[in-house]
């Protein structure tokens, strides 16, 4: 369904001086950095996988969906989709696909929400029938009745971000690419995306690819995983191996009555949090308590250590 | 088709949202209106007519012209923003063209300026000038189509310094003077006729004349059969010469959005 061969994308970024004399030359000379956003990714996706894309700010996460999506040439490389060339198909191609990306939105500020929506159906000629049918299970699944016929503008974040997973499915794409659908998002918000993208893939089959830097996003909604870093692929595989190594993982930090903090790290799986709770309890006298999961950058830095190879 | 149709609707919509806006945009054009008679009106004061050009015909054209530049001004930071904002990507994931989408939206505001800030000026006026009347009702059929035209050739002007942010930080600017520009020379702040005949000439060979000047003459009687016909025929000429204009630069900016990635 979707192949993507050794993958570059390197952005010219123009260096500036700073001071006058510095910016009269930029006006003729210019000199350019290299960043390598995508620097040679290669993976291929079946029909009906749903992958998530793991990885820090600046990993090239969005640089890679907008290549897949056509919207971004690439400067090196091959991705054939559906069979399409996105970038140089785009006009046909989008017609099959659907995209959110999180930081943005698609819907128009100032018309309630539905009204984007019976946009969309006139510009992806979704039968009426089909529309009705899709609108209904959707805004059910995902709780919208409340607000679909408030403006855009009116709406919190995890409300427009459901708008906008809403208007990326309407017309039933084949593939859809969600680029941090969670950034920003309280709890109760994420776990309500999460639900409804893992019943879309299970009950219609779409292939999607969902970036995230939330490893909590990717637990639940994903079967398989890859974490990119500085533009390349570090990891590529199934969830539960890092999981297992990781997200059972925690780190206990303490807060003692006598003003100092004490650490505690171990895994859950070699031993109990009630054995570890009672042995912390009887040694030390406890102010306040904290247990952390691993953050990505730690993860990622132990793939490099070698804790875990793709 | 449809569905540029549900662009111009919906933004039709959205104009009625902003209510505040709205009724400043009412005053605004009464404004205009006053300030122009009486600056005519002592310039005319005593005399019938200059050049043979009467106050009735002046202040016609005034009229019409404010209602037309109404309906044709439309958002000109739209492309701009919608690159500033990195909204663009989201246009580009859909299949509609995007040209059409623009107009469209663009007509939809058109129609609401027209309906809520020209009819009511056009009534306000009548009230204290007497306003000429079209020749005859073919005229008013002939102007109507030169009014087409006249958009379709501002539209395209419009959009090719639009297509500039591409490259530029901001056109707002440039804009500007383009616009000025097009105040002065297609005859809506000054009748074309009070123009000194040299720069009439030069006016005669860019679109300018093109835009509001042509459906106006029509409108007057001031021009007749075979004339009509070919100033439509020179309006037809700049739309298509402007359009290729502003493909070009649009083709090209979209590719450099897509290599470049913004
Ligand atoms: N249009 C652009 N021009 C120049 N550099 C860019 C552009 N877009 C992204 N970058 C840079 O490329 C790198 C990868 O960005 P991005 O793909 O947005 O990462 P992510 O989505 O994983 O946070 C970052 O260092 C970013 O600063
Ligand atoms: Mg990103």
């Amino acid at each position: 369904m979707i192949e993507v061969k050794n993958v570059k994308k390197y952005y010219k970024i123009a260096e500036r001086e700073k001071g006058i004399i510095a910016s009269f030359k930029h006006l003729f000379s210019r000199k350019y950095k290299v960043k390598k956003a995508v620097d040679d990714i290669s993976f291929s996706i079946k029909e009906g996988e749903i992958v998530g894309f793991i990885g820090p700010n600046g990993a090239g996460k969005s640089t890679t969906i907008k290549m897949l999506s056509g919207i971004l040439y690439p400067d090196a490389g091959e991705v054939m989709i559906d069979g399409f060339i996105p970038y140089k198909q785009r006009k046909e191609y989008v017609k099959n696909i659907g995209v959110v990306f999180g930081q943005k939105s698609q819907l128009n500020w100032d018309l309630p929400l539905i009204e984007s929506f019976e946009l969309l159906k006139y510009i992806y000629k979704i039968p009426e029938e089909k529309y009705q049918k899709n609108l209904k299970k959707f805004t059910e699944l995902l709780d919208m009745q409340e607000f679909i016929n408030q403006p855009v503008r009116q709406l919190s974040l995890g409300q427009r971000m459901r708008g906008d997973i809403v208007a990326a499915l309407l017309h039933s794409p084949k593939i859809v690419f969600f680029d941090e659908p969670t950034i920003g998002l309280d709890v109760v918000a994420k776990e309500k995306i999460r639900n409804f993208i893992r019943y879309m893939n299970e009950t219609e089959k779409t292939t999607m690819i969902f970036t995230t830097h939330d490893m909590q996003d990717i637990e639940k909604v994903c079967n398989r995983l890859i974490i990119i870093d500085k533009g390349t692929k570090i990891y590529d595989g199934g969830v539960e191996e890092i999981k297992n190594k990781y997200v059972s993982s925690k780190n206990i930090q303490m807060l003692l009555e006598d003003g100092t903090k004490e650490n505690y790290a171990f895994n859950v799986n070699e031993v109990s949090m009630n054995v570890v709770m009672e042995k912390l309890f009887s040694r030390f006298s406890i102010k306040d308590i904290s247990i952390q999961e691993p953050e990505i950058d730690e993860i990622i830095r132990d793939i490099y250590e070698g804790g875990i190879s793709a | 088709m449809r569905v540029y149709m549900e662009f111009a609707v919906k933004k039709f919509q959205n104009r009625l949202t902003y209510r505040l806006e709205f009724f400043m945009g009412i005053i605004n054009t009464i404004i205009t209106v006053v300030v122009f008679c009486s600056i005519y009106k002592a310039l005319y004061a005593g005399t019938d007519s200059v050049d043979g050009i009467t106050f009735q015909m002046v202040a016609t054209n005034f009229v019409i012209s404010l209602g037309l530049s109404n309906a044709f001004s439309f958002d000109e930071m739209f492309l701009q923003n919608k690159l500033h904002d990195g909204n663009i990507t989201s246009e580009l994931l859909k299949p509609v063209n995007f040209k059409f989408r623009m107009l469209w939206e663009n007509i939809g505001e058109g129609v609401f300026k027209i309906i809520f800030y020209f009819v009511p000026a056009v009534v306000f006026c009548s009230f204290f000038m007497e306003l000429s009347a079209p020749k005859d009702a073919v005229s008013v059929v002939l102007m109507g189509m030169s009014v087409i035209l006249g958009y379709f050739v501002l539209w395209q002007i419009s959009f090719i310094v639009q297509t500039w942010c591409f490259w530029l930080f901001s056109v707002w600017g440039i804009m500007t003077i383009k616009n000025v520009i097009v105040n002065i020379l297609a005859g809506s702040m000054i009748p074309i006729w009070f123009m000194p005949p040299l720069l009439r000439k030069v006016v005669s060979y860019t679109p300018f004349e093109a835009i509001y000047f042509t459906p106006i003459r029509i409108y007057l009687g001031e021009l007749t059969g075979s004339e009509i016909l070919y100033s439509m025929t020179i309006q037809i000429f700049w739309i298509m010469v402007l359009y290729l204009i502003g493909d070009f630069f649009w083709k090209k900016g979209i590719r450099k959005l897509v290599v470049q990635g913004g």
